[in-house]
């Protein structure tokens, strides 16, 4: 791939859809328009509706004899007015006047917090339930109280007087027909217990037992926060990818359509290099309406205040970070958008074929607005709903910087899942002129005997590998160290690596680097082995120390749970079985898809794969550092053995330090958090002249190079 | 005696779409300097066949050498050496004419004096003064042709693919382009060209192909055709052709 031809592409597709209106529209227009008119006029509608409530008196049919006190109370009670008997049918007016209808049982009290087999409270069938659902229901009252008979005289003798508030929760009026009601006959209860415990002379607080009051400790920002990332996620998400949605539909069934397609196709242009131009392009626009979402629903934020009492403002670092985690998902979407447009035959068919999409996008997006579901290891892993958590606990300020890294390490690997399926589909010329292939048809990855793989390839490895052996190693969580372990290196690394190179026909030899080490090269290994790890971890875990829990546990895996174990079966499990299955990965079939790149640029991107498949932002440093240096022995001695021995020298040698007391003692490092400087520079020396004899340990160079 | 290297040798292409054979076992070869014209009722292939040519399509078998460069082997350098255009080659209806042939004569690579130069002397010469600042999708039907055949002039190239490049135009755009494919195999240029215009054909073409059902029938100078099949012009010769072909 050229890079000034995909530059040239990308000009231009980026001039050309931000000349079209829509693309314009979904990108700027449409944030700039929609989160003032949604949030104020979401605010405006909810103020004037709860002002028009506020301001409303409540109609309230009271059927039964009201006691002349509670009247009175009625009476002066704001907003509340009394219907005494209205829409009353006279034969439930005879029954409780006559008192020969029974008010519905007391239900014991009981739990409710933990209840999920609690149902609603169904509508009694008598008379009196349906007559006052009707009155109801026909807006005749906002409110039925009932008295039941005996009402006046219990009150009156002490006892308790029974009595049933019939509503409409559906409807706002009732609802606060209910509420003024309840107010009332609550406080007058007050006024009547307090006045029966003093004519009594009992202990204030006798009728009550006990006092207890709820007090919320979430600070303003955290509940601000919480409403936020309920709303945000879904909003932010939906309306960046809805940027690119018209201008990725335009640079593929458009380009079809318009007959733009065969004419770039004619051009001396790779199709990776339209692929990328195109994407970059789109990308680029979903960047922009990304950037135009945030700025405008911050500022909108500072200025609306949606529950009433709470700031909720959103700050530069949470736009910032916001924006970082929206990188991935859009890559992702945008890459999708443009393989699934480029199967549209015209403009109308691309908005069929990428609209499931947008749908599969809106259902996860749903279900991380619902309260309570937080992100986790299980759920980094998840497209599309690892972003939206992850924002929602940014909002929050809990977001941890290893769950960031999970999170975008998934996110970027279902990224590249989606762009490699892009370059695919524009491969295929014959989609791009419009002719039919199917999804099957793209999807085909034949065999090419004696090839290489490609960068594509790699990538594709590299990424489902990683998300398949990040779920199984949840899953086999149970399982002891050497077990999971045994089944993650050989079952989810080496196995994947040496099935494609056998499905896809790559030559073994070529594609592993599969050639005998010679003597310079084995001494050069030897050296790299015994000194990259002093080196990586007096320096670069200076740079970023990882916490201790993080410590703990990788000192637990090397131990292996167990301390008795003896140290030729650690080494084994620990050195031997991570640099055969990593090395066949990583500097076998990863870095030979890279090859054709050039040395450094294929060295840094499998280095860099290397250390993001550790999985932890404390360990990426470390192990990109040594995932160049052991690519650096294999690229030079064109043998996958140097790092081999490079990766069990490392592991051979941290698994030794972690296990055995008394060589830490022996060397002095107990109780030290770093290696001393003295150790770094003496490893440091060691490495170079690893490094200077790898240099010149290349029997067969030529077939080395890309 | 020197033997000329042809500038498009085209081997036993063959595709086929699903159930349907596209193009059969087709062979051409076009020289420096002369028109060959490949004609064929609809459907007969000639798109296919032009596609595979340019190296938009692969071929399921076959070879396409231009100037001796395999396109299947070297696709960048053998489609630096075509120009392609055809009814469904379009201009961006956002970008003006100069700016299209700009983007354009980037990607093949052209450097930027040499490219403006280009430009203004294509305008000049199919007379694009007057419309070449505004956007594509404001012309008409002869400004767009004359727009696309610019761009597949641009580069310079040595082997000029028309496919049907008159088509839909009136009869004075189309004469223009006529002549200016002229002018271009004066300039030693090698031009495979695609026509429903038998006239257009006769007037034009060194060499004709005739193709059906994705078979090329017969082919060679005009004159050769008309004396093998005994008729007295090319749309009877291409009728009689066809029908035979049809009838066996």
């Amino acid at each position: 791939m050229r890079f000034r031809i995909l530059s040239i592409i990308f000009r231009k597709e980026l001039v050309e859809s931000l000349r079209d209106r829509r693309t314009l529209f979904m990108m700027v227009g449409l944030p700039i328009l929609l989160y003032p008119l949604l949030i104020f006029g979401m605010s405006r509608l909810q103020e004037s509706q709860q002002e028009a409530q506020q301001q409303r008196e409540s109609n309230v049919a009271v059927w039964g004899a009201m006691p002349d006190e509670l009247a009175a109370r009625f009476r002066d009670a704001p907003r509340l007015g009394i219907l005494p008997w209205a829409e009353v049918p006279a034969g439930v007016r005879q029954a409780l006047e006559a008192g020969t209808v029974e008010p519905p049982p007391v239900e014991p009290p009981r739990r409710e917090a933990d209840d999920r087999d609690a149902k609603p409270k169904p509508l009694p069938t008598e008379a009196w339930a349906r007559a006052a659902q009707q009155a109801i229901l026909d807006r005749k009252a906002d409110a039925v109280l009932i008295l039941w008979p005996g009402f006046s005289s219990s009150v009156a003798g002490g006892a308790a007087g029974r009595a049933t508030i019939l509503y409409d929760s559906v409807r706002p009026d009732s609802t606060t027909a209910r509420n003024r009601l309840s107010d009332e006959l609550r406080l007058w209860r007050i006024e009547l217990t307090e006045a029966r415990v003093r004519e009594r002379g009992l202990p204030q607080g006798f009728h009550q037992g006990l006092e207890y009051e709820s007090q919320n400790v979430a600070p303003q920002k955290r509940q601000a926060g919480m409403f936020l990332g309920m709303m945000l996620p879904y909003m932010v998400i939906l309306l960046s990818v809805m940027s690119g949605f018209y201008a990725s539909i335009d640079v593929t069934a458009g380009e079809k359509e318009r007959g733009t397609m065969q004419t770039l196709l004619c051009a001396p242009v790779e199709a990776l290099e339209i692929v990328g131009g195109k994407f970059l392009a789109v990308w680029t626009i979903t960047l922009l309406g990304t950037t135009v979402n945030l700025i405008s629903l911050s500022l909108v934020f500072s200025r609306v205040k949606l529950i009433p009492g709470m700031e909720m403002q959103i700050g530069a670092p949470t736009v910032l970070l916001a924006f970082v985690l929206l990188l991935p998902i859009s890559m992702m979407v945008t890459a999708l958008f443009l393989a699934v447009g480029a199967f549209a035959r015209d403009f109308k068919d691309g908005q069929n074929y990428l609209t499931p999409i947008m749908m599969g996008l809106i259902f996860p997006l749903v279900a991380t607005m619902q309260p309570g579901i937080e992100l986790n290891a299980h759920l980094a892993f998840v497209p599309v709903v690892n972003i939206a958590l992850l924002i929602k606990a940014v909002f929050l300020g809990e977001w941890m910087a290893d769950m960031v890294f999970l999170v975008m390490i998934s996110s970027i690997c279902y990224a590249a899942i989606a762009l490699v399926f892009a370059a695919q589909v524009f491969e295929r010329n014959n989609v791009l002129l419009g002719g039919k292939e199917t999804l099957g048809g793209v999807l085909d990855f034949s065999r090419t005997p004696g090839a290489r793989p490609t960068p594509g390839v790699s990538m594709l490895l590299f990424s489902v590998v990683l998300v398949i052996a990040f779920y199984a190693s949840l899953s086999l969580t149970k399982l002891s160290v050497p077990g999971m372990l045994l089944i993650v290196q050989y079952g989810f690394f080496l196995l994947p690596a040496l099935a494609l190179v056998y499905a896809k026909g790559y030559d073994w030899r070529e594609t592993l680097s599969l050639r005998r080490l010679p003597w310079r090269g084995l001494l050069g290994a030897l050296l790299i082995g015994l000194s990259a790890w002093a080196v990586a971890s007096g320096i670069l875990i200076r740079l970023l120390p990882p916490p201790e829990s993080l410590v703990k546990a990788l000192e637990k895996i090397l131990m292996m749970d167990d301390r008795t174990v003896p140290l030729w079966q650690v080494w084994l499990l620990m050195a031997v079985t991570p640099a055969l299955c990593e090395e066949t990965l990583f500097r076998g079939v990863i870095l030979s898809g890279f090859r054709r790149l050039g040395m450094w640029p294929a060295l840094l991107i499998s280095g860099l794969l290397f250390g993001l498949a550790h999985a932890s932002i404390y360990r990426l440093l470390p192990t990109f550092f040594l995932g160049v240096l052991f690519g650096y022995a294999v690229w030079m001695t064109g043998s996958l053995w140097a790092g081999v021995i490079c990766h069990a020298l490392n592991n051979g040698l941290m698994a030794l330090l972690a296990r055995s007391r008394e060589t830490v003692e022996q060397f002095g490092l107990a109780g030290q958090k770093y290696l001393p400087w003295e150790y770094v520079g003496i490893a440091a020396v060691v490495l170079a002249a690893g490094l200077w004899l790898v240099r010149g340990a290349a029997p067969q160079r030529s077939s080395t190079t890309a | 005696m020197i033997e000329i290297q042809p500038t498009l040798r085209a081997e036993s292409l063959t595709k086929q779409f699903g159930a349907v054979l596209a193009v059969d076992q087709a062979t051409l070869q076009v020289n420096p300097g002369e028109i060959v014209g490949l004609l064929g009722p609809n459907g007969a292939g000639k798109t296919t066949m032009l596609r595979m040519i340019a190296g938009i399509l692969t071929p399921d078998s076959g070879h396409v050498s231009v100037r001796g460069v395999n396109i299947a082997d070297h696709p960048l350098e053998a489609k630096r050496m075509i120009g392609f255009h055809s009814g469904d080659t379009q201009l961006y209806r956002r970008l003006n004419a100069r700016e299209a042939l700009q983007y354009f004569g980037r990607l093949y690579g052209m450097p930027e004096d040499r490219l403006n130069a280009r430009i203004n002397e294509l305008i000049d010469l199919l007379e694009m003064r007057a419309f070449c600042d505004r956007p594509c999708d404001t012309y008409s039907a002869g400004q767009k042709q004359r727009a696309n055949i610019a761009r597949a002039f641009l580069h310079d190239p040595d082997l000029l693919i028309l496919d049907e490049p008159t088509t839909a135009l009136d009869v004075i755009s189309g004469q223009f382009i006529v002549e200016t494919i002229r002018a271009e195999k004066a300039a030693g240029r090698a031009v495979l060209f695609s026509t429903h215009i038998m006239g257009e054909a006769e007037y034009l073409c060194d060499r004709i192909a005739l193709l059906h059902q994705g078979r090329i029938v017969d082919q060679g100078p005009l004159d050769d055709l008309l004396e093998r099949s005994g008729c007295r012009n090319l749309t009877d010769t291409f009728l009689k052709l066809a029908g035979r072909e049809v009838a066996a």
